[in-house]
């Protein structure tokens, strides 16, 4: 009986022990969830499409694709990201979930005309979206 | 909608105190940088850090160090900086006391997983003393909505003439409001050897011509024990081209 007490007493203990480095294991686990992924062009300095839909409320992937021979950085503050992509190269990038709204993006190295904007929809709307524009 | 739950703000808040119980004791200055995970291909620029700590009736009183740095990308995930450091230690006059080599490597893309992940190398010569220190550690960053929390968890080793081989702990940690591009408030925490404070700090960037930009750091940290030195100013500046 009392080593049964003992045995219940030191397991609560290791227990408290552990409950740090769970959360830490738990803060690296990745996202399981499938993402939708998004290809972004570069051409001629330009983002196409410029204007990018996404869902609202879940992580997505750009697939950004420089088509050009000289790098391009995609930069968004409000996205809270920033990627170069080398000449004739490609990069991926996760963003979200985000709140419906408009998100602003362009290319660092030729902002006057690698412009866009990302808009994330809400559930309802992105789904009318998704059925007027299929993939 | 909720898109970040309280639940990964006190997993976060978790890491942090598991970091800081685990932290031992370093000798050099624990307040300094804290890093970011990531790096970014093509990256050039030039660095100046500076720190200044006040406390009348400490030994660190009117310590003051300087660091300037040229850093390039050498991979798309791995950066490489090197420094010279100028440090006044009172009595004393300023002077010239070593170099740094520091190697920064971005573990998983920015968003992939629940929080980012990088590594931290860096390798330090005292001059004239035949000194080293080497540090290596994990950078982490986790982003609940227009804020970003970066940690950084620091092993050091030190030995030379003058040093006692040994290993020691570091950490840091900030809280950013990313409010504007220009100006972007924080609070900072460190704790090292005979170090523990924290305190408000304002950082930006600005930019001037296509990739050309400005980051500029500033933050006033106060003890938090009786060991640490009162005030200790920090001030950054990074010029990237």
């Amino acid at each position: 009986m009392r080593n049964k007490e003992l045995k219940n007493k030191a397991l609560r203990k290791n227990s408290k022990k552990a409950l740090p480095v769970a959360a830490l294991l738990l803060l690296t686990l990745p996202v399981v969830a499938e993402q939708k992924v998004f290809e972004l062009q570069i051409k001629d300095h330009l983002f196409q499409p410029s204007v990018l839909y996404v869902p609202a409320g879940e992580k997505v992937k750009l697939l950004v694709l420089n088509q050009d021979p000289s790098p391009e950085e995609f930069e968004s503050f409000s996205l809270n990201r920033e990627k170069v992509i080398l000449g004739k190269g490609k990069a991926t990038l996760f963003v979200g979930p985000l709140q419906p709204g408009k998100y602003q993006f362009f290319g660092e190295y030729n902002p006057d005309s690698a412009q866009g904007v990302l808009i994330a929809l809400p559930e309802e709307q992105w789904l009318r979206y998704k059925a007027n524009h299929a993939y | 909608m909720k898109l970040y739950s309280k639940k990964a703000v006190v997993k976060a808040l978790c890491f942090v105190c598991l970091c800081s119980s685990a932290s031992a004791l370093a000798d050099g200055r624990v307040v300094d940088k804290v890093y970011h995970p990531y790096v970014q291909p093509l990256e050039r620029e030039f660095e100046y850090r500076y720190f200044y700590q006040r406390q009348a009736d400490h030994p660190d009183n009117n310590t003051m160090g300087q660091k300037l740095g040229y850093g390039f990308s050498v991979t798309e995930r791995a950066a490489l900086e090197i420094y010279v450091i100028a440090d006044r230690i009172s009595p004393e006059d300023y002077k010239l006391t070593g170099y740094e080599l520091e190697l920064r490597w971005m573990l998983t893309e920015q968003g992939q997983y629940s929080a980012d992940w990088g590594m931290l190398f860096e390798l330090e010569r005292q001059n004239n003393q035949d000194n080293y220190e080497f540090t290596t550690g994990l950078l982490m960053e986790k982003e609940f909505g227009p804020t970003s929390l970066t940690l950084n968890a620091l092993a050091v080793y030190e030995w030379g003439q003058t040093l006692d081989a040994e290993w020691e702990g570091e950490f840091r940690a900030q809280y950013r409001y990313r409010w504007l591009p220009a100006v972007q408030p924080a609070i900072e925490l460190y704790a090292g050897e005979n170090y523990k404070g924290a305190g408000p700090s304002l950082m930006g960037v600005h930019k001037f011509d296509k990739q050309k930009q400005l980051k500029w750091e500033l933050a006033v940290i106060v003890a938090i024990d009786n060991d640490t030195v009162d005030r200790t100013l920090r001030f950054a500046l990074e010029y990237e081209f």
